[in-house]
This record gives structure tokens, sequence and C-alpha cells, in this order.
């Protein structure tokens, strides 16, 4: 038992939640400092019960602890009460396990999950002592590593990070940490490490490109200034997801986590290719893990942590070729067991509602469509393929299977959209209660009614997706929307049943200027943070007002990030980076959204994206 | 069917583990273990167990409890020996006993509990509270206002201390009441002392381990206290 406490006493009692920075869960791994060679410390810069929410972190830590010579501890961002009480008694910020400061680690690794965490990376490169610009740093600081769906777009923290890990964490690590350990064995230069990680598959090294710009800001060209730097880096991918290391032992919270259960990823990628989705294109190629291999690690996992909820973990459940069998097999040993099971992302259909109706209670769960826009042109323009028809049937089944309240997802601001396809959000979510009430006799509604939530939030265009060229909308134009939406629903016969939500317009814009920015936004983050901005991702905390005077004082219009429409040769900030997918397959994703042509998806036909070429996954299925 | 009592230690870090973490956790210890414990009827089955005392988030204990219900049970041994297996190191099962199938619930029959009180380090008072203690507790009566829903009360927390004195280690050694009906708190105890001096307790001045749970009793001898798990050798019976 590691007895050690970075916090005293005084300080873990006067603060909320003390269990956040003790470490000691269940699973953690404790080594002995003297008898490892390469220390990591492994952040999610948010609160502890998100960070101990996300599967990648396990996925990395277990394997990272795995080597005999490496010890890897987590850190989470400081709740704003102990934000302020290291502050103001000089506490470093310490890693959850050996409660040691995160100064004295070999790497700090953070994992980029959302945009507006990037304020939280500079709190814990503060708190713990680490200078946040990359070239102000020596030997004595870690090395500032960044990884996750953001590093896809690094550019506006390019200057806070040493290197950025471009890809899956499984495939490269082990040859970084052996070139880390033999650079200090041999005394070479920080700098010289830095260039010998860019020969690196996977591992791009910010500082060692100059990026010149156009007259007009937008980026002439990205140049390496090393020797032997290459041009462009490429994303690091597991062929193998069915012989790749996976977690049996992750670490099991004491207090309850936003997701704190078993989870078991089916599998990596999306066959689906909506165009305004970053996940579907980042991951490609769709590679499936074999269900009996699964079947072994849900028993193993169930009785390592005793968690009593499992959930299957993928970008669309149902495309998944072994789902019968898994779930069955899941059923089965879960029901004596009184486990949980959880299945997010099924589409509605008649399998998913008879597994459904076993796996959870009908009359407490809800139905969930993400028709993500009102009209089936604008369906059509976005390329998902879910038609209106297909959501009042599997509604209809619903009902008949004793369901009665309906989640709706929806997007504002897509491109294209219009009044008309505005209108179609409250005539669809019309349409499904007017289907319960046809589908349900008074007589056989057992006294309930249906209840109908639709949501929506903003559209935010992202980087490696057909719609990065899009021009997204102003927060005047979101609100007006939002306002239209409601307009809509509030005209429908049967609206005392539809319940509307939205989202928060500030932060969707802020959101938009990082996904897509570049390089001349790390002094604006940087300054911002300064000011006071952390936990931009949480309301209470998100202050938009100071965003927007820092933006002012630095000279940098966030417009230029947001609204301005792209030309088709324009060379963005992440074009240095190559994900697996061709620009120019987006260009013409791109062009088909705009004359609403619809593709098909990779099992139907190949539309040659450039993933191919790693010869694994649904490339390699034969086409219906 | 089989009902059992467990007694375990909470020291070390997860000292600020606070209850109902501490429930999930011994829910996940269980089903580590395997343990074919009983859960509740209904969609959302729960296990059947309760603990009989809760701990304050920071102290440290060697006597808490935790009575479950079990479809089946080998031997008490057996499941100490495989849930401690799964367990962290901060808490220990150190002891257990099968219950009668009609036993009250733990926490209804907790009478008192045994304190180890101490103050952390450059929190003592200024006064030379170790024998001024002793002459308050010494007083005939030891009025004070305790907080409750309704409001304040007056109590007098003489009849509610059991035993108290202090240890050659600069500690307090206390057995007061608690439980549902006159929890006396040592922070209470502490702080109504300190007035006395014209002193205020400092804030989180004080470590508590708690090292047993009581309950009471009564025999031809009269009415007692004694630990919720205790054997006549232990000779932890106390008679009021």
């Amino acid at each position: 038992m590691n007895e050690k406490l970075a916090l005293s006493d005084d300080i873990l009692l006067s603060i909320e939640k003390p269990e956040r920075y003790i470490g000691s869960e269940i699973n953690s791994v404790i080594k002995n400092r003297d008898e490892v060679k390469l220390r990591f410390a492994f952040c999610f810069p948010d609160v502890y019960e998100i960070g101990m929410s996300h599967l990648g972190i396990q996925i990395l830590y277990g394997l990272f602890n795995s080597y005999p010579d490496v010890w890897c501890e987590r850190v989470y961002s400081p709740w704003t009460d102990l934000d302020r009480m290291m502050r103001d008694n000089h506490i470093p910020l310490f890693a959850l396990e050996s409660q040691d400061p995160v100064r004295d680690f070999d790497f700090l690794g953070f994992t980029l999950q959302y945009e507006m965490c990037y304020t939280n990376i500079l709190q814990v490169l503060d708190l713990s002592g680490i200078p946040l610009l990359s070239a102000e740093r020596t030997w004595d600081d870690p090395i500032v590593i960044g990884g996750g769906p953001c590093s896809y777009n690094p550019e506006p923290i390019a200057d806070f990070f040493d290197l950025f890990y471009i890809g899956e964490g499984e495939t490269m690590y082990r040859t970084l940490f052996d070139l880390y350990e033999k650079a200090k064995a041999d005394g070479i230069s920080r700098h010289d490490f830095l260039v010998m990680c860019a020969k690196l598959p996977g591992i791009y090294v910010p500082s060692l490109y100059l990026v010149t710009y156009n007259e007009d800001g937008t980026i002439k060209a990205m140049t390496p200034i090393a020797d032997g730097v290459p041009d462009h880096v490429s994303k690091e991918m597991v062929t193998d997801i069915s012989d790749c290391y996976y977690p049996m032992n992750p670490v099991v919270p004491f207090i309850k986590a936003t997701q704190d259960r078993v989870v078991l990823e089916i599998m990596r990628g999306c066959i689906r290719g909506c165009r305004f989705c970053q996940a579907g294109q980042l991951y490609r190629p769709l590679r499936e893990r074999d269900a009996k291999v699964l079947e072994q690690y849900a028993i193993q996992m169930l009785k390592s942590t005793g968690q009593e909820e499992i959930s299957l973990s993928s970008l669309s459940s149902s495309d998944y070729s072994q789902l019968p069998e898994l779930v069955d097999f899941l059923i089965k040993e879960c029901g004596d067991r009184k486990i949980n099971i959880s299945l997010p992302s099924l589409r509605i259909d008649a399998f998913s509602l008879d597994v459904m109706n076993k796996v959870q209670d009908v009359r407490k769960s809800s139905l969930t469509f993400a028709p993500e826009a009102g009209s089936q042109r604008l369906r059509d323009v976005i390329n998902k393929g879910l038609t209106e028809e297909d959501i009042l049937h599997g509604a209809h089944d619903a009902f008949v299977g004793g369901w009665n309240r309906v989640k709706l997802y929806f997007m504002l601001g897509l491109p294209t959209e219009t009044e008309e396809d505005i209108a179609g959000i409250g005539d669809i979510a019309n349409k499904i209660a007017a289907e319960y009430f046809d589908t349900l006799p008074k007589e056989k509604r057992g006294g309930r009614t249906i209840e109908i939530v639709a949501s929506t939030s903003f559209f935010v265009p992202k980087p490696f997706t057909p719609f990065q060229w899009a021009p997204m909308n102003t927060k005047e134009e979101f609100l007006d929307k939002a306002n239209q939406t409601r307009r809509g629903i509030m005209s429908q016969l049967n609206q005392k049943h539809i319940k509307y939500n939205w989202h928060e317009a500030d932060a969707s814009m802020m959101e938009g200027v990082f996904a897509r920015g570049d390089r001349k936004l790390c002094k604006v983050i940087m300054d911002a943070y300064h000011k006071g901005c952390i936990y931009d991702a949480w309301g209470e905390y998100f202050k938009f007002d100071t965003w927007m005077e820092t933006f002012r004082e630095d000279g940098v219009d966030p417009f230029f990030y947001t609204t301005r429409k792209r030309e088709q040769d324009e060379i963005f900030p992440w074009d240095i980076l190559d994900c697996g997918v061709d620009k120019k397959f987006l260009y013409r994703e791109w062009q088909n959204a705009l004359s609403e042509k619809v593709s098909p998806n990779c099992r139907k036909q190949c539309l040659g994206c450039g993933a191919r070429k790693y010869d694994t996954g649904v490339c390699m299925e034969e086409r219906e | 069917m089989n009902k059992v009592r467990l007694k375990f230690s909470k020291n070390g870090p997860i000292r600020f583990i606070g209850h109902l973490d501490v429930m999930r956790y011994f829910q996940k210890v269980n089903r580590r273990a395997e343990v074919d414990i009983k859960h509740s009827e209904g969609y959302s089955p729960h296990q059947i167990l309760s603990f009989a005392l809760p701990l304050s988030v920071g102290a440290t204990s060697d006597g808490e409890y935790l009575d479950m219900t079990l479809n089946s049970l080998d031997s008490i041994e057996n499941l100490i020996t495989r849930m401690n297996a799964v367990m962290h190191e901060g808490i220990v099962i150190t002891d257990g006993k099968e219950l009668p199938e009609i036993t009250p619930k733990a926490m209804t029959i907790v009478a008192a509990a045994e304190y180890l009180v101490s103050f952390r380090q450059g929190k003592e008072p200024d006064c030379d509270w170790e024998r001024l203690l002793m002459e308050y507790y010494s007083s005939e009566h030891m009025e004070t206002q305790k907080k409750t829903k309704s409001g304040e009360k007056t109590i007098d927390m003489k009849t509610l201390i059991y035993r108290m004195e202090v240890t050659p280690e600069h500690g307090v050694h206390m057995l007061v009441s608690a439980g549902s009906v006159d929890h006396l708190k040592p922070s209470l105890i502490m702080e109504s002392f300190l007035h006395t001096q014209n002193e205020e307790l400092k804030p989180f001045a004080l470590s508590v381990h708690r090292i047993d749970t009581y309950l009471q009793g009564q025999d031809e001898s009269g009415t007692y206290i004694e630990p919720l798990i205790c054997r006549e050798e232990d000779g932890k019976r106390v008679y009021l």
C-alpha cells in the first residue's frame, strides 16, 4: 500500500471529493520507483470522473505498465477548488499512484478528446511547474506528448507540445520509449532527441516545421527545418485488433465515474461515411474484434473489476457482424450475475428492439434516433442513411413493444440548410407522436402517453471530413435557427408531447475556432489561460467574453477560422498529417454533398477513400 | 439463507473514501470474490448488505461492521479469505460470525463507539489540555449544545461518555454513546471542552481512529455494552 499522500489531511478534508486525488483504486498499478527506467504521467485534462470514464487511457495505461521498465501513472485536472489551493500553497501537481510531482516524470502525455480542454492542458503544465512552451523546456522537464482525436489538428496547441502521436497508441510507444532510454543513456541533447523522434512513424514534432502564411492569412507552406524530418506524418494503426493489447484489469474508481462499467470495444472505424463525422474518417478502415476474443475479455474483466455493468463500445454497434452471438453470450453470462448490459449506438430495428427488451426495463428506457437533419434532402447532403420511413417504422415496432419515450438528435447549421429543413424537425417529431396514437388505441396505453425529447446541437466543421471546407454559422445564425426549430415544434398538433433542448452557441463557436485553427491561436489560448480561463467545457466556468477580449487584444479574428469559405486548393493546418483518407476523396464527398448525392457505405461499395492501403478490415471483405 | 456479520478495518489513504463509496466498494468486492449474496427483488435488484455505523471521511478504524444476507455459505473463514484476496490493502476483514436468521439490523443495535482521538501536529491547544480535559471529565455535568435537524438542544455529555482517559501517547481514548438515538461525536466533546478554556478547536484539528463499535445487551448482571462481534476472552464487555 502506498501510504504517501501529496495533499495534507487539511486540504483533503476541505475540498470536494478528496477521492479524486488519493489514487489507491483497485487495479491501479504501484511499482518500485527505483526499479523502473521510465516514468510516464498520463493525463486526461478534465476532472477525474470524466477522465476515468475514458477507455483509451485504460488501454495505454495497461500496455505501458506491462513493460517492466516503465511505470505509467494517471493525472487529471484538479477541480477549481483544489486548483486555487495548490496555487496559494505552491503545491506541485502530482500523479495519483506514487503521489510524486509530475515534473519529475520522463513523459507527460495528454489525451486530447475535445477542443474545449485546451486551457486545462495549460493548467496541468502550470501546476506541475513545467514551462508552458515547448521551446522553454529542458531535460529537467518531462517530454510533453499529445494524442487522441484533437491531435489530428494539433496546430492551435502546437507550441505547448514537444511531440504529438498521430493515430492508435498501441503500435509505436515501445519504440519511442526505447529511443528515449537510449537518448538518456547516450546523453544527447533534448533537441536532438526530438529530431530523432520526428523520424519515427506517427510522431509529429511541431517545433521542427516552419509555417509560412499567405497575405490572406491562410497557410503557404509547412516546411521541415531539420534534416531527415518528413514532409508528412501518417497515422499509426493496429491492423489486427483481435490480436493486440486489451486491458483485462482496468482501474476501478471508488467514486462514481461518468461511465462506470466494463467497456468492450467491439470494433474500430465505421463504414457509414456520414459527412459531418470526424471519427468516421479518422479510424478507417472498420476493423472488427473477434466475438470469441471479446467473450473471454468480458468474463475476465467482470471478474477483475466487480463492475455491475458492461457496455459495448463502437461507432455503430449495429454494423458489427457478430453482434447476435455476442449479445446472446452476454445475456446468458450476465443474467444470473445480476449484471446490466448497456448497448449504445444501436440502430432501432426488430433485432435491436428484441435485444433491448431482454436487457433493460422497457418502461424506464427510451428509444434514441439520430436523424441529425430534419429533411430527407439535408440527410442526403450529410449522407446520413436514415429515412423518415426507417424512423416511423422503428418507432411503430417499439410502441407495440411497450416503449413510449423517444429521444431525437439533430444538428443545426449544416451546409446548405434551409428553413424547410429546420421545419422538418418539428414535422418528424410530430409524426412520431401521431404514430404512437395510431399504433396504440387509448385502452392499450396503460395510462401512459408519448414523450418526445428533441435536442439540437450546433454543427462544427471538423478537419479530415468532407465538411472541412464548409463555412460554419455565426452565433446569431445558430440562435435564430434554434428559435425557428422551437417555433416549428410549437406549431405542431402534438406539441404538448415534444420537449425541445438546444446547446450553447458560444461554446460551439469556440470549438469551431480550435477545430480548424492554426498556430496563431497558441498565443490566444495562453493569454486566455492567464486571464483565468480553465474548464471551458464546463458551462459554469466558460468565459466567452474573456475569450473575445483576448482575440481582440491579440489581433486574431476568430471568424477567420469559423465562417470563412475555404477554397479547394487551400492548404489546411492539418494537411501536414495523413489520417489515411485522401484529401481528393474528401473533396469528392464535399461535392457530392453539395449536389445532394448519397454515397454507399463501405460494405456496399468501395469509394476509394485511401484506407485500402492498410490491407485490413472492411477493405478486405467481399462486397455484398 | 445465511446472515453474516463481518468486522473490518479501514486505514491509509482510503480513509478519504466516503460511506456510500465504501458500500459500492463492497458490492464490487462481492462480485470479484463471487460471493453468493442475496439480491433484493424487483427490476433493479441490489445486494442485501448494510453497515453498522457510518465513519466520517478522513477517520480510520479497526472496528467497522457490515451485515450481509447470503444465499449460501460454506464457512465464514472461507468467505473472509475469498473477500480479503480481492480487497484493497487498506480495508481488511478481521473477523466475522454467522447470525441467526432473525437478527435486528446492525445499525439499529449500535449503542456506543470506542475512539482514539489525537490532535494533528500543529493543531494542539495552547492550554495544558491533558490535565484540564480530565478535570472537565470529572465534573458532575458536561452540558453542551448539540446541533440537530430541528435546531440546537442542550445535552449532558456526562451520561453519554462511558470512559475517557488521556493516553501516554497524548491521545484521548474514549468510549461514548453512538447510534441513532444518542450519537456523540468525539469532536463535540473536544470542542465543548476547549470552549470551557476559551479556546476554539482549530479546523481539522482532530485525527480520529475508531477502535470498535458496540451494541447494548442485558443479562442477569445488568445492562452492558460490547463490540458487535465479541468473544468472552476479549474481555471487552462493559456493564453500565
